[in-house]
C-alpha cells in the first residue's frame, strides 16, 4: 500500500533522508522511530506530498506521488506534527472546508463530521472559533478533519503529542480499529511504548538512514537481546 | 473551478467570523478612525485633481496637451505601483504563508492552488491602490465631459491593468524563485522591495513632475512643446491604456475600444502563461522554500564580551533582543526605509530657500525650528510605533518564559525601555541638532529644542512600551503590524497629545524672550513667571509620561493570563 522507493531529500548540503526503502502492506500499523532530526518529519512531509523529494519516489496504492499528486492524496488522510488551522474559522468551518476539498458530499460530511467530532470530544465546541481551543483540542481537530473522507492511508507524525490520557487511549484504540477495517496506517513516533503497543511493524531511523525494520521480535534477534524491551532495543542502536 | 472557490473560502470565513465572535471596543474605534482619514484622503485627492484639470483645461491648447502627459505619468506610476505591490503580496502568498503545507496535503493540483493564491494576491494588492486613482480618472471624466463609454472604460482599463501587473510580477516572482539558491529565499522579498524603492524614487526625481507647471525652464515654447509630446514608449501597457483614455475623453469610442481590446488580450496572454509556468515549476520551487534560510550575518554580535558588565537577567535579555533583531531581515531591513526617510528629510531642510523667503531669516528660522521639533517628533513616533510598541508582542508564543523567570514585570519592562531609549535618543538628538544646523539657529534654540527632545524621548518611548505592554498581541502573524490594533492607535494619539503640549507650552514663552531680545528690552515679571511657569510643567509633563504610561503597562500586564 506504502511504498518508499530510494527516497532522498538533501537540504542545502544536509542530507536529512538518505535512500529509503520501505514498503508497508495493507492493514499494517508502521511504527517510524527515531531520535529527534533524525528525518522522521521530513519523511513524512514527502509522504504527504508536502515536499517533493530530491530523488527517488513515493507510491502510495501503487500511485505515484510526483505523477499523480492529487490522486495519490486523495488516498492519504495527512496528520502533520504542527499543523496550522485557521485561527479565524470555527471547528466545523474548517471540517467543512477540508470536506470541500476531498469531495465529501454534503449527505456524507454531515453524518461523518458529526461522527468524527463526537469521537473526538468535541462536538460542544465545534462552532467556536479554532483560536479558542487549546493545543490538545487543535491537535484532534485535524485528526479528525483528517479521518473525514476515509482514507485508505493515514500518515501521521507524532500523533500523541499534547493529547491527554484519554484521547491517546482513544486514537490508539482507532487506529488498531481502523487497521482491522484495511486501513494502512504510518505513524512516526517517539513515544515508544505508543508503538510498542499497538505497531505491527517498526522502523528505525537515524541520522536519515533506515538502520532496521521488522517486527518486534526481528529487532530483537537484530540486536542480540532476547527479552529486551523497545527501549533497550533503540537505544542500543542509536547509541552514538 | 469549485477547488478555487473553497481555496478561497476559509479567508471569506475569517474576515465574516472576525466581527461575530469578538466584540470588542478596539475595532468600532479603528474603523471609525481609519474610515475618517480615509474618507478625507480620498476627498482630498478628488478635489485637488478636480482643481489641477480644471486649470489646465483653462489654458487653451497648452491645457490638452498637459492634462494628457499627466494622465499617461499617473498611469504609469499606477502601473508600477501595481507591480510593486504585487510582488510583494505574491511571494508572501505563494511560498511563505502559514496554511501551505496544510493546503498542499490536500488532493488539488498545485496549479489550482496557485489560482487561487494568485486571486488572493491580486485583490490584496490592488485595491487600495484601485480605491485612490479612482478619483483621479473620475474628475478626467467630470472635466473633459465625458459620456457614459469614458467610464466604462475607464473601469476596463484598470482591471486589466492590475490583471497583466499581477501575472507578470507572478511570472516574475515564480522564475526567481526557482534561481535563486533556497538558503537566499527570505531575503528576497527585501531585495525586490529595495530595487523598486531605488527605481522608483529615481523615476520620480528624473521626471520632476515640479516642472510640469513651470514652464519658464524651458528656453522656448517650441522645446517646451516638443518634450510634452513625446510619445510614451508603445510596448508599455500603460501606454495602451493612456492612449484608450485618452481616445475615450474625446469620444472616438472605436479608437479607445481598439486600444482596450489591446489591453485585455494581452492580460489574457500574461494570465495563461502564469498558469503553465506555475503549473510546470511552483511546487518545486515551493519545496525549496522550505528550506530554512541560511543567516546573512553569522555572529558577528556575539556580545560575550560584555555579558560580564551586566547583571545576569538584564544582559540576557538585551543580548536576546540584540540579536533577535539583527537575526529577522524584515526587522533590520526596515533601517533601510527610515534612513532613506531621514536623508529625505535632511535634504529637504537643506533646499530650503531661506534667503529668498521675505520674512524676517531670524524671525522665520526660529519658527521653522519650532516646526522642526514638531516633525522630529513626529518621526520619533513612528519609529517608536514600529519598533518599541511591538516590542512586548514580539515575545509571541515565548511569552511564558518571560513570566517564569524569576524577573519582575517591572523590570522586564525597564529593560525593554532601555534597549530602545538609547538608540532613539541618540538618533532623534542627531536629527535636531543636524536640521538645526542647517537651518543656522539661534544658539538660545539650538539649546532649547535639544533639551526638549532630551526630555521628548523617554516619554515616548515609555508610552510605546507601557501601551504595548497593556495591549500585547501574541498571536499577530506579524507583531510589527500590532500598531494598527486599539492600543496602537491610542498610544499614537496620547503620543501626538503630549508632543502638540510640550510645544504649545513652549512656543508662548519663546515668543516673548524673542521679543524681548528683539526689541533689547528686559523680560517683565509677569513674563518670568509664565515663563518658569511653562518650562517647570513641561518638565512634569515628561516626567508622568515616563511613569504613567509604564505603571499602566505593567499593571495590564501582570493581570493578563497566557
Ligand atoms: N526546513 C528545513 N531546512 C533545513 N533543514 C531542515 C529543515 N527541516 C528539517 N531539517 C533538518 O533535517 C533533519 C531532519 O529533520 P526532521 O525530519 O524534522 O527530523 P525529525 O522529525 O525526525 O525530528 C534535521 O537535521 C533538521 O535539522
Ligand atoms: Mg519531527
Amino acid at each position: 500500500m506504502i511504498e518508499l522507493k530510494n527516497l532522498s531529500k538533501k537540504y542545502g548540503n544536509l542530507l536529512a533522508v538518505d535512500t529509503l526503502n520501505l514498503r508497508v502492506s495493507k492493514g499494517e500499523i508502521f511504527g517510524f522511530i527515531g531520535p529527534n532530526g533524525a528525518g522522521k518529519t521530513t519523511t513524512i512531509n514527502m509522504m504527504g506530498g508536502v515536499l517533493a523529494p530530491t530523488s527517488g519516489a513515493v507510491m502510495i496504492c501503487g500511485i505515484n506521488m510526483a505523477d499523480q499528486p492529487e490522486h495519490a492524496k486523495r488516498k492519504i488522510g495527512f496528520i502533520p506534527d504542527r499543523a496550522y488551522l485557521y485561527e479565524k474559522l470555527t471547528g466545523m468551518e474548517f471540517l467543512k472546508f477540508i470536506a470541500d476539498l476531498y469531495d465529501v458530499d454534503e449527505d456524507r460530511f454531515l453524518k461523518k463530521s458529526q461522527e468524527k467530532l463526537d469521537m473526538f470530544f468535541l462536538s460542544d465546541r465545534s462552532n467556536e472559533l479554532i483560536e479558542s481551543y487549546s493545543h490538545g483540542m487543535k491537535q484532534r481537530l485535524v485528526m479528525a478533519a483528517a479521518l473525514l473522507h476515509d482514507p485508505q492511508v493515514i500518515v501521521v507524525d507524532e500523533p500523541m503529542v499534547g493529547l491527554d490520557p484519554l484521547a491517546i487511549k482513544m486514537v490508539k484504540d482507532h487506529f488498531k480499529h481502523l487497521a482491522d477495517e484495511g486501513v494502512t496506517i504510518f505513524m512516526s513516533t517517539h513515544t515508544l511504548k505508543v508503538a510498542e503497543d499497538i505497531c505491527d511493524k517498526i522502523g528505525i531511523i537515524h541520522k536519515g538512514t533506515l538502520i532496521a525494520t521488522g517486527t518486534y521480535e526481528d529487532l530483537r534477534r537484530n540486536v542480540h537481546a532476547e527479552g529486551a524491551d523497545l527501549e533497550q532495543i533503540f537505544i542500543r542502536l542509536t547509541e552514538p | 473551478m469549485k477547488d478555487i472557490v473553497t481555496l478561497l473560502r476559509p479567508r471569506i470565513f475569517s474576515f465574516k467570523n472576525k466581527g461575530l465572535f469578538k466584540n470588542d471596543r478596539g475595532r468600532r474605534v479603528k474603523l471609525f478612525l481609519f474610515g475618517t482619514i480615509g474618507i478625507c484622503f480620498w476627498g482630498g485627492i478628488f478635489a485637488t485633481s478636480l482643481r489641477v484639470l480644471i486649470y489646465f483645461k483653462e489654458i487653451s491648447e497648452l491645457g490638452d496637451i498637459l492634462a494628457y502627459k499627466l494622465l499617461s505619468m499617473i498611469l504609469l506610476t499606477f502601473f508600477s505601483l501595481l507591480i510593486f505591490s504585487s510582488i510583494l503580496t505574491s511571494i508572501s502568498k505563494l511560498y511563505l504563508s502559514r496554511d501551505l503545507s496544510l493546503v498542499h496535503s490536500m488532493p488539488v493540483s498545485s496549479f489550482k492552488i496557485f489560482i487561487a493564491r494568485s486571486i488572493e494576491s491580486t485583490l490584496d494588492s490592488s485595491w487600495m491602490v484601485i480605491v485612490y486613482t479612482l478619483p483621479i480618472f473620475m474628475s478626467y471624466g467630470i472635466v473633459y465631459q465625458a459620456g457614459f463609454f469614458f467610464y466604462w472604460d475607464m473601469i476596463m482599463v484598470i482591471l486589466s491593468l492590475v490583471i497583466i501587473a499581477s501575472s507578470t510580477s507572478v511570472i516574475l516572482v515564480v522564475l526567481v524563485v526557482n534561481f535563486v539558491p533556497a538558503s537566499r529565499m527570505r531575503n528576497m522579498s527585501i531585495f525586490f522591495g529595495l530595487c523598486f524603492f531605488l527605481i522608483l524614487f529615481f523615476a520620480v526625481r528624473f521626471l520632476q513632475p515640479e516642472r510640469l507647471v513651470d514652464p519658464e525652464v524651458f528656453s522656448t515654447a517650441l522645446v517646451y512643446l516638443k518634450s510634452l509630446k513625446t510619445p510614451a514608449p508603445p510596448y508599455l501597457p500603460s501606454t495602451w491604456a493612456c492612449d484608450s483614455l485618452k481616445a475615450a475623453l474625446s469620444g472616438h469610442i472605436q479608437h479607445g475600444m481598439f486600444h482596450t481590446a489591446l489591453s485585455w488580450t494581452w492580460a489574457g496572454v500574461m494570465v495563461f502563461m502564469a498558469i503553465i509556468i506555475a503549473d510546470a515549476v511552483y511546487f518545486k520551487g515551493l519545496s525549496k522554500a522550505h528550506t530554512a534560510h541560511v543567516r546573512l550575518f553569522r555572529n558577528r554580535f556575539s556580545g560575550i564580551h560584555f555579558r560580564g558588565l551586566l547583571p545576569g537577567p538584564v544582559g540576557a535579555f538585551i543580548f536576546k533582543e540584540i540579536r533577535t533583531f539583527f537575526r529577522d531581515q524584515t526587522q533590520w531591513s526596515q533601517l533601510f526605509l527610515i534612513a532613506a526617510l531621514v536623508v529625505l528629510y535632511l535634504y529637504n531642510f537643506n533646499a530650503l530657500p531661506l534667503e529668498k523667503a521675505p520674512i524676517k531669516t531670524v524671525y522665520l528660522q526660529n519658527l521653522l525650528s519650532f516646526l522642526n521639533m514638531g516633525l522630529a517628533g513626529f518621526v520619533l513616533t513612528a519609529i517608536t510605533a514600529r519598533f518599541a510598541y511591538p516590542a512586548v508582542s514580539i515575545e509571541r508564543e515565548a511569552f511564558w518564559l518571560v513570566k517564569s523567570v524569576p524577573i519582575t514585570l517591572r523590570r522586564y519592562l525597564w529593560i525593554k525601555f532601555f534597549i530602545y531609549f538609547l538608540p532613539l535618543l541618540i538618533l532623534t538628538e542627531i536629527l535636531i541638532i543636524a536640521t538645526n544646523i542647517l537651518l543656522k539657529v539661534t544658539p538660545f534654540m539650538m539649546a532649547l529644542s535639544t533639551a526638549t527632545i532630551f526630555f521628548l524621548v523617554p516619554g515616548v518611548v515609555a508610552m510605546g512600551i507601557g501601551f504595548g505592554a497593556a495591549y500585547p498581541d501574541f498571536k499577530a502573524d506579524n507583531p510589527a503590524q500590532t500598531v494598527t490594533s486599539f492600543g496602537g492607535i491610542l498610544f499614537m494619539m496620547v503620543c501626538a497629545g503630549y508632543i502638540g503640549a510640550v510645544i504649545f507650552l513652549e512656543a508662548g514663552p519663546v515668543y516673548n524672550i524673542f521679543m524681548a531680545d528683539i526689541k533689547e528690552r528686559g523680560l517683565t515679571v509677569f513674563e518670568w513667571t509664565w515663563v518658569t511657569g511653562s518650562f517647570f510643567l513641561v518638565f512634569v509633563l515628561s516626567i508622568a509620561a515616563i511613569i504613567i504610561p509604564m505603571k499602566f503597562g505593567e499593571k495590564r500586564l501582570s493581570e493578563l493570563k497566557v
